[in-house]
């Protein structure tokens, strides 16, 4: 039974982080970007959100689509102001830059909220679901149904959409994207928009089921990193087969021997590196094969 | 009034270190199959990169049916009817083939019909395309994934389609659908410019030939002649005694 | 001109060391100002370090400070134990912090770019993990308290200021000392291009493991030292990632890869650190000042602050300067003497039968994916011929370069090589046995001079050629004197990018000249080059040839190859279609074919 209840925890978990993890992915694979300031961005979504239910009372999850639209506005800023300037640099600049970011924003967060920890208290904050013996706490599981909900919509988006197919075709062979007339400009900055509109809706559901406070920004792009390097970087299936087993290592590490998880989380990355370096579905060298 | 589909000026180009072409002239007649030939680092590719407006000419003018275009980014000239089919990797290798055609049709996104009329009009001509439709461009073989390149560009209706290198890599099999599907393109008095290597091939192909050399053409002939002259077997094997 | 600048700089240097020491003398009182100059120096150590594996090898670490804590540990645990203070084992902190870099670099840089930069992380978070659940050695999150010397209230920081300062001169006379040596150039080599690097003789594996030990070695060093200093340490405070990203901060706003940008960034980051401390109040505004100043420095000055001034400075001087006219067809002309022992090997053995093969290839298979790129190549190269290897385009040519040199393992077949066996061996193993090759596009170190360029292959593996200095000793003459020989001398000093393609084709010639190569393979020595410099590059493969070098040449130039080689094959999708004298070749319908096309398609094309 024990069993059960630590994969359908790890399940959950890994919904939610399939959701945050393929915002990162995408702006890789499109971009060649490491975002380490999708963490910030999720983070200071999460702050708007308790920020808006502090003054209105709102249900938060209603609020994934204002957060989402409009972080998908401020990525499309942020990357013409910046992005653009700096990516003809390399990968190894935008990293920095988009580190930057993310300083700046956690410096920002700290001096408009404070160095406290926040929570947003719903009335299912404390429920939780029984399904014969196995326990559901309710937060995760809207955070994880809302994320599934979330990502369907992405994947939908991506697979039926003009602008969605630019943008896969661009991720699979940027020349051949030019060669049919997608501008490279443009399909860009909408990629670090969709991203960012990722992070604005994940900061919506880690409101609901997370403790939050700036400097927590750290921990979720170490683990979104670790999480989409194991999948292969720019691969979007690759992050959600990464967040499923990295979600299911955490629920078991958490279960058997919780001051050990973070241990079991970095150990299960760092091997699979170890044996697999371009990750379990490594998108970079199949894109040279055609 | 011309007959020229396409004419360069005295172009000159190059990329950082130097000039690639050097006061190129070249005239290609409308509905003809024109094909460059000549030794590696003549520049060949280089004129398809000026032609596309990937890279701009330094000196001189390019001329698509009289008009400059000299001056249009690479999406414009798209629009303007110049399709191109390059070397290789040209499809999105995870999307499927009927998706891979589609996407040759982004520039007429907005006009659902034409394009669905454009896409019945390659399926009609390229059999493969209905044949192969839901696998993925990644698992075509070579001569299969040339076909539906071409698809790709013909479902803009394009007037003036360059290929850069069509055989390459081919077997000879493939080779023969493929020059048999360019010349049933010129068929509807679309212009083809194909660059070869294999001299021969290419002038087969051909109405026209071209011979460069040192960023230059050196010969403009009919592709007959051009395929017979002693001066141009030189110029790949060095002079036989 | 350049000499004066020299001894101004080092003027600069010296005047900085003193005023260092001078100050606690000079200012007795200056108590504040010490501790601020202690941080500067903590981070200046950290970012010099760092700067040795990710500026100079080129491998980003951003969890780099774990080595910061495995030091403050090791002291920590050992001061306890022994009841003396910490810094006592500042010298077994460094073996501690370099033995477990060197276990973590054995396993870890198999891995590259965003798959190692993670790993850093994740080790760091890990080993922070284990520290604080290992509460019998550690203490836990608790921590460990140490008691303050009883000189503490008397000297106050003085005595850890200079502690602190000793670390600082050893670490940049260490970086130093890398930079001026071959190792150094070993490192840069790796960072301007791995696979490259490995076929010049470079034991890549084992010198990303050097690099990353000697990175670790200050911070081990001043862990210790720091421990004692701070009086109390715990796993969260030393196992920080927030010091990870302020020492590589640190070193991108001075410049990495340089000796100074590291120390100069040091100082800047800890002014910075402080004054947002001091003038906004607290953490939140040093994070938002941090991340302004990383912004800043990635849009406006990428290579950092120190490197941008320089770069300025050097343009205003150059201005005056006339730009040199090379005169190419003068040089093509000149005709260098070339002293023979420069370039080759004492003579082996198996020298004396011209007839035997120096190389062999049997049965050599490689696919990509579904394309058989070689399929089933056997050949043999007779020592002292000069061979061609000619094709149409795609027809696998530079993959089997590729699987005789070992940038690729062949998926079957196997490689002999002067009678050995080389099928498994690595690249640089080949290449300190005598094997030399260029590529098609130049692979030169785009961010050395030409010379620079010409000293970087490890023609022996020994210790003594690594460390020593690569300016000094009889690899300079030689390189200089190849140089001439092809007619480049002129260009020593110039990096390698200013040189036009052709030039830098020579170059890459000239580089592997210094492996005293006893097979030279050209991967198509003559594309893109002018008629001059293809003329230079006959002769001088005509007179290494003379004197028993072996030659492998692609090339699509064909007359030139014709001319030029003994003995040619002729390779098509994957396989040896002819083999023969360039007469036979010349003649060959079936060669005749590949090149111009099939004769079956067309009548009357007489050749």
């Amino acid at each position: 039974m024990e069993i059960i209840q630590v994969l359908s925890y790890g399940i959950l978990l890994g919904g939610l982080y399939s959701l945050l993890s393929s915002g990162l992915a995408l702006i890789f694979g499109v971009l060649d970007i490491v975002n380490v300031a999708q963490g910030a961005f999720l983070v200071s979504g999460a702050f708007l959100t308790w920020q808006i239910w502090d003054l209105t009372g709102i249900e938060p999850i209603l609020l994934i689509p204002v957060v989402a639209l409009l972080w998908f506005g401020l990525g499309i800023i942020i990357y013409r102001t910046l992005f653009v300037r700096v990516a003809p640099q390399g990968p190894s600049m935008t990293v920095l830059l988009s580190f930057g970011l993310a300083l700046i924003i956690e410096g920002a967060l700290n001096l408009i909220f404070g160095n406290k920890f926040k929570s947003v208290q719903t009335s299912y904050s404390l429920q939780s679901y029984k399904l014969g013996e196995i326990n559901f706490p309710a937060p995760q599981v809207i955070a994880s149904l809302a994320a599934a909900v979330v990502l369907v919509l992405l994947y939908l988006y991506l697979m039926l959409s003009w602008a969605g197919r630019a943008l896969r075709a661009t991720a699979q062979n940027r020349d051949g994207a030019a060669l049919i007339g997608i501008s490279h400009r443009k399909i860009s900055s909408f990629a670090y928009g969709l991203g960012m509109a990722t992070a604005g809706a994940g900061g919506v559901l880690i409101s609901v089921s997370y403790p939050i406070y700036p400097a927590t920004h750290y921990e979720w792009i170490s683990k979104l990193l670790g999480i989409i390097v194991l999948g292969g970087m720019g691969s979007i299936p690759g992050a959600i087969i990464g967040s499923m087993l990295l979600g299911i290592v955490e629920a078991a590490g958490n279960t058997y021997a919780p001051q050990w998880t973070i241990l079991f989380f970095y150990g299960v990355i760092i091997l699979s590196l170890l044996f697999k370096p371009e990750g379990l579905l490594g998108a970079r060298s199949r894109k040279d094969s055609v | 009034m011309s007959n020229s589909a396409l004419t360069l000026k005295n172009v000159f180009a190059g990329y950082g270190g130097g000039m690639v072409l050097q006061g190129l002239d070249l005239e290609v007649r409308k509905g003809s199959i024109t094909c460059i030939v000549g030794p590696n680092g003549a520049g060949k590719s280089t004129v398809f990169r000026v032609i596309s407006g990937l890279l701009k000419a330094s000196e001189g003018d390019v001329l698509l049916a009289g008009e400059s275009i000299k001056s249009l980014s690479p999406a414009e000239i798209l629009e303007n009817g110049v399709t191109q089919v390059p070397q290789s990797r040209a499809l999105f290798p995870e999307m499927s083939v009927k998706e891979n055609i589609l996407m040759g049709g982004y520039l007429i996104r907005k006009n659902p019909k034409l394009l669905k009329e454009r896409m019945a009009m390659v399926e009609e001509m390229i059999p493969i395309v209905r044949e192969r439709a839901s696998q993925p461009a990644g698992h075509l073989s070579g001569g299969q994934r040339r076909m539906v390149e071409i698809a790709r560009t013909l479902i803009l209706d394009p007037s003036l389609i360059l290929m850069d290198e069509p055989s390459l890599g081919l077997d000879p099999k493939s080779v023969a659908l493929v020059s048999e599907l360019i010349k049933r393109m010129t068929k509807d008095g679309r212009t083809v410019l194909l660059i070869e290597q294999n001299v021969r091939l290419g002038m087969y192909l051909a109405n026209d030939g071209v011979v460069m050399e040192a960023g230059k053409v050196r010969i403009s002939a009919p592709a007959k002649d051009i395929a017979g002259d002693p001066e141009v077997a030189s110029m790949y094997l060095g002079k036989t005694k | 001109m350049k000499s004066l600048r020299f001894t101004k700089a080092k003027k600069i240097a010296v005047l900085f060391w003193a005023i260092l020491i001078l100050i606690p003398v000079l200012l007795p009182d200056s108590q504040y100002e010490q501790s601020l100059l202690i941080v500067c120096f903590l981070f200046a150590i950290m970012a010099s370090g760092w700067n040795i594996l990710s500026g100079l090898a080129g491998y980003v670490s951003l969890g780099h400070s774990v080595f910061l804590g495995v030091g403050m540990y090791t002291g920590a645990i050992l001061g306890r134990e022994t009841g003396v203070f910490t810094f006592y084992f500042a010298p077994i902190g460094m073996l501690t912090a370099m033995a477990f870099a060197f276990l973590l670099g054995s396993i870890t840089l198999r891995t590259r770019s965003h798959a190692f930069v993670i790993i850093t992380i994740a080790i760091l978070l890990s080993v922070q993990l284990i520290v604080s659940n290992w509460v019998e050695l550690t203490g836990g999150s608790n921590g460990i308290i140490f008691r303050s010397p009883s000189w503490a209230r008397t000297a106050g920081n003085t005595p850890y200021y200079y502690m602190f300062l000793v670390v600082l001169v050893l670490t940049v006379a260490l970086v130093r000392f890398i930079m001026n040596a071959r190792l150094g150039a070993g490192f840069i080599s790796i960072r301007d291009d791995e696979s490259k690097a490995a076929s010049i003789g470079i034991n890549t594996t084992q010198y990303k493991v050097i690099a990353y030990c000697l990175s670790a070695a200050p911070y081990g060093l001043v862990g210790a030292i720091y421990s004692q200093y701070l009086g109390f340490i715990n796993p969260t405070g030393s196992f920080s990632i927030l010091i990870s990203v302020y020492l590589v901060l640190a070193a991108l706003v001075g410049g990495k890869g340089t000796l100074w940008g590291p120390v100069f960034g040091g100082f800047f980051i800890a002014f910075a650190n402080e004054a947002s401390t001091v003038f906004s109040g607290g953490i939140s505004a040093r994070v938002l000042i941090m991340g302004v100043v990383l912004v800043f420095t990635v849009m406006f000055v990428p290579q950092g602050l120190l490197v941008s001034v320089a770069t300025m400075l050097r343009k205003r001087l150059a201005k005056d300067k006339t730009v040199e006219f090379i005169n190419q067809a003068a040089i093509a002309e000149r005709d260098a003497p070339l002293n023979l022992n420069n370039v080759k090997r004492a003579p082996s053995k198996a020298k004396a039968d011209s007839s035997e093969s120096i190389l062999q290839v049997k049965g050599l298979y490689k696919s990509f994916g579904g394309v058989k790129a070689v399929n089933g190549v056997t050949m043999d190269i007779k020592r002292g011929s000069i061979t061609g290897l000619i094709g149409p385009n795609g027809s696998g040519k530079t993959t089997l370069f590729n699987c005789i040199t070992g940038t690729y393992g062949a998926d079957s077949g196997i490689v002999i090589f002067n009678g050995t066996d080389i099928t498994k061996m690595q690249p640089w193993t080949r290449a300190h046995m005598g094997m030399g090759r260029t590529f098609q596009i130049t692979k030169l170190f785009k961010s050395m001079s030409v010379l620079d360029n010409l000293v970087a292959p490890l023609e022996k593996p020994s210790a003594r050629n690594m460390l020593a200095n690569k300016m000094q000793g009889e690899e300079v003459e030689r390189a200089r004197e190849i140089l001439d020989f092809m007619g480049l001398s002129s260009f020593e000093k110039s990096n390698v990018s200013a040189l036009s393609f052709g030039q830098q084709k020579l170059v890459e010639f000239a580089q592997i000249l210094m492996l005293r190569p006893d097979i030279v393979m050209l991967d198509e020595p003559a594309s893109g080059i002018n008629p001059t410099l293809i003329e230079r590059l006959s002769k001088a493969i005509k007179k290494l040839n003379d004197a028993g070098t072996t030659f492998l040449i692609v090339e699509h130039n064909i007359p030139l190859v014709l001319g030029l080689c003994d003995y040619i094959h002729v390779l098509s999708a994957g396989e040896i279609m002819v083999s023969g004298t360039p007469e036979e070749v010349r003649n060959n319908e079936a060669v005749i074919e590949a090149y111009l096309g099939p004769d079956t398609l067309l009548e009357g094309l007489d050749v």
